[in-house]
């Protein structure tokens, strides 16, 4: 009752859903959010699909207005510093382009999960839920995070957009590393293959394929190549059929974090 | 019997007032730094050898002053006769023992909410005159402190904050007067550069950046756009007391990257403007990118350098720009002498034979995005060059990145982003940058050591054959000045934003660079030279 009573006072006065404040969200959306979640909203490389009217925090109005405002703990999502009427334009705008498109996954979860586990070993490299290998990115809360056409192409294609590694909170205008093929060898011939974890002009820090930690000077190297494309095997028609490919995708967006 | 005639001179000197003829004459004082870039010739070259190739790689660390934040720490300390001046984020001040690092003083300025700084609570120092030192602030005024106690003498406002204006620079000193500009152009603000009495805070000039109706210059504005038009002044300029002018550079249009409704020049964005220092009276302007669309403000230090141009003694003013090129002008009268690119661009092919950008048909932003080079941060920014009169050459901390520009059209409300696009690094290109010895004369690259990802920290040369500079991964690192080859490097924990500087106390060669929310001096341990 409280609440309710105190919504306009806390998050402002709603604008009409207008074809003006439709307009005027469209612009904002493309200045401040499309980075992550596309210039369709449809879901880029950092952020989930909006238009599939799929709300993971909350499908209400004054939901969409505080994930906005206030961010998503424990997420990429962060806070915005908008003006209320912004905000309401914002949440016109996703109005307008929810419901637009339909989730056509298909496929079954439980067969996902037993080919992520079984067959084809992705929990090697992957962690889920506290379990798992290091080498790729924790898919603990995949499919809250990303859109499943995302999720679709980074299994046919993972070079096709690399993800993200380490973002240095001290560099303000940083691009965080990518989960690129790095290929070293040392003066002494050793050839390694791996991810780097951090790397400067001085020194690099690789996880390699036997999920070995190696600490290396690059006066102590003869080469770092990175080869711009993912570790990750590129899950090909031969390696994985069709519908092994949709239950492998039902599996991963059906992850959203709620083991923790 | 040198050291000690060197030790008394400072000890007598403690305190003192810094006054024009030393600012005129500061390289004649190499243990100060009494300017932003060092001289009015703004080298931010030290004539300082002690530290040299010899013995760079025994520099150690000295002392570490906590600003008490963290954020950008962009400022360019001044050093009077062994106290160290600095500003920190959100207008902290404070004034140190330049040996130990211990605090004298720190001031910071109350500053109210919502203040618009597109890039950071951030301040790039002070300017000092008699026994006061100038801060430009964040919420758009200029004050004066004492420099012995952190006092406040005065404090006048230049615009309103609410609109978006602000500033980050380090003020200039010109005769008796404070000269800023301001910064704002994401937000549509109209740019200036101000002259205040350095003894009464009063405003002694404006020159407007973005021309009114009836000046000239409107006319390259279509409409009403003048009225939101940025071109802000955000960077310290240069001075050259002989012609009596200041050399200002300006910033991008409003909106950055949405030209539909400016269409025409948009003068006096991206441009050098020469000012005559005492009236503020426009003598001449360049503009390096008329009618910009990637957001290339051209508020880089003007360098200026009197040497030979194919036979003839000519004034230059050097200029490595953001947009990629890499100009020199004769700085009597803006005559274009050349430009050629140090850096990937794809906006333009070339420039013509009066510097005018010959565009590349389709590099403006799309709906869906064009892939531009340089990115919207640029081939370089605002950081410091280094000039060093030994090697003629000019050392540039570069960036290599491109982007994916994306138009939106936007409307303009007060106070708020007017920025008319998205731009993101293009998908599937790493990211870089390099620390670059460019010959201004010939316009070709010496030497280059590459960095890890885009640089935000500048430049210092020195007599001592070095070249310093820091990287965003926290690496401060001394060059050999002719090879490039690294002499010594020191990891400091946190990104690089500012330009380091030399001074000297008792004798002995410093060298101070910010990182995180630190500042951190080096020398060389003692008895070691």
């Amino acid at each position: 009752m409280v609440a309710i009573c105190c919504w306009p006072v806390a998050y402002g006065q709603q604008v009409p859903a207008s074809a003006a404040a439709v307009r005027e969200g469209a612009s904002l959306f493309r200045g401040n959010c499309s980075p992550c979640h596309g210039l369709d909203g449809a879901g880029g490389g950092r952020g989930p699909d909006l238009t599939l009217g799929r709300w993971i925090h909350g499908g209400a109005d004054a939901d969409i207005f505080r994930t906005i405002t206030q961010g998503v703990a424990g997420t990429e999502m962060p806070a915005n510093s908008f003006e209320d009427s912004e905000v309401w334009s914002l949440v016109a705008y996703l109005r307008s382009i929810s419901g637009v498109s339909k989730p056509r996954i298909g496929g079954s979860i439980k067969a996902g999960q037993q080919l992520f586990f079984g067959k084809e070993k992705c929990i090697a490299c992957h962690m889920v839920g506290g379990q798992g290998g290091h080498l790729g990115p924790d898919l603990s809360r995949v499919g809250a995070a990303r859109s499943a056409a995302y999720l679709a192409e980074s299994v046919r294609e993972p070079s096709k957009e690399l993800s993200l590694g380490y973002v240095d909170p001290n560099n303000h205008y940083g691009i965080p590393l990518e989960y690129d093929t790095v290929l070293i060898t040392t003066r002494d011939g050793r050839k390694l293959k791996g991810v780097a974890k951090n790397e400067d002009a001085f020194s690099v820090q690789l996880l390699d394929e036997n999920d070995q930690m190696h600490l290396l000077l690059k006066k102590d190297l003869a080469e770092v190549r990175h080869e711009e494309r993912s570790l990750m095997p590129a899950y090909t028609l031969d390696m994985l059929s069709d519908s092994e490919w949709r239950d492998l995708l039902a599996y991963l967006s059906s992850l959203r974090g709620e083991s923790f | 019997m040198r050291l000690f005639t060197v030790v008394v001179l400072c000890t007598g000197l403690l305190g003192a007032q810094v006054t024009n003829e030393r600012i005129l004459n500061a390289a004649s004082e190499p243990q100060n730094w009494l300017t932003y870039s060092g001289t009015y010739q703004s080298w931010r070259y030290s004539t300082l050898d002690q530290i040299n190739t010899g013995n760079a790689a025994k520099l150690a660390l000295q002392w570490v002053f906590q600003s008490g934040s963290l954020g950008q720490f962009e400022t360019t300390p001044l050093v009077v006769d062994g106290i160290l001046y600095g500003t920190g984020q959100d207008n902290r001040a404070f004034a140190l023992d330049a040996v130990t690092g211990r605090a004298i003083w720190r001031y910071q300025r109350g500053l109210p909410d919502k203040i618009q700084a597109c890039c950071g609570m951030v301040n790039r120092g002070f300017a000092a005159l008699g026994n006061r030192l100038f801060m430009a602030t964040l919420d758009a005024h200029v004050m004066a402190l004492d420099s012995k106690t952190g006092n406040v003498v005065w404090d006048v406002a230049a615009a309103d904050y609410h609109s978006g204006y602000v500033f980050s620079l380090a003020p200039l000193i010109v005769k008796d007067k404070v000269i800023v500009g301001i910064s704002g152009g994401e937000y549509g603000v109209s740019g200036f550069v101000d002259a205040y009495s350095a003894e009464t805070g009063k405003r002694l000039w404006r020159f407007k950046t973005v021309p009114g109706p009836g000046e000239p210059g409107h006319e390259t504005w279509a409409g009403d756009s003048w009225k939101t038009g940025g071109a802000p002044a955000w960077l310290t300029g240069s001075y050259d007391p002989a012609l009596n002018l200041i050399y200002w550079p300006t910033g991008n249009p409003s909106p950055s990257d949405y030209g539909k409704d400016r269409t025409g020049d948009n003068l006096y964005s991206n441009s050098m403007l020469a000012l005559d220092a005492d009236t503020g009276k426009l003598k001449w302007h360049f503009q390096f990118t008329p009618h910009d669309l990637h957001d290339y403000d051209a508020t880089q230090v003007p360098v200026l350098v009197d040497a030979d141009w194919h036979g003839e003694p000519r004034k230059l003013l050097i200029q490595a720009n953001r947009n990629g090129f890499l100009y020199v002008l004769d700085r009597t009268n803006g005559q274009f002498l050349s430009g050629k690119a140090f850096a990937k661009v794809t906006w333009a092919k070339e420039l013509s034979a009066t510097g005018r950008p010959i565009l590349e048909p389709g590099s403006e932003p799309t709906e869906t995005g064009t892939h531009t080079c340089p990115g919207a941060l640029g081939a370089t920014n605002w950081f410091s060059p280094s000039y060093d009169p030994q090697t003629r050459l000019l050392y540039v901390s570069s960036s290599v990145e491109c982007d994916t520009f994306t138009a939106n059209a936007q409307k303009y409300h007060e106070g708020h982003d007017f920025i008319g696009s998205v731009y993101v690094p293009a998908k599937g290109e790493k990211t870089s940058g390099a620390m670059r010895a460019l010959d201004p004369f010939t316009g070709e690259k010496k030497w280059e050591f590459p960095y890890s990802s885009p640089p935000w920290g500048g430049a210092l040369s020195t007599a001592g054959g070095l070249v310093f500079g820091g990287d965003s991964e926290g690496n401060f690192i001394a060059f050999d000045a002719r090879s490039g080859k690294v002499l010594w490097h020191m990891q400091l924990g946190a990104a690089i934003y500012s330009s380091p500087i030399s001074y000297s106390v008792a004798g002995r060669q410093y060298v101070s660079i910010p990182a995180g929310g630190a500042l951190f001096t080096f020398a060389l341990p003692e008895g070691a030279n």
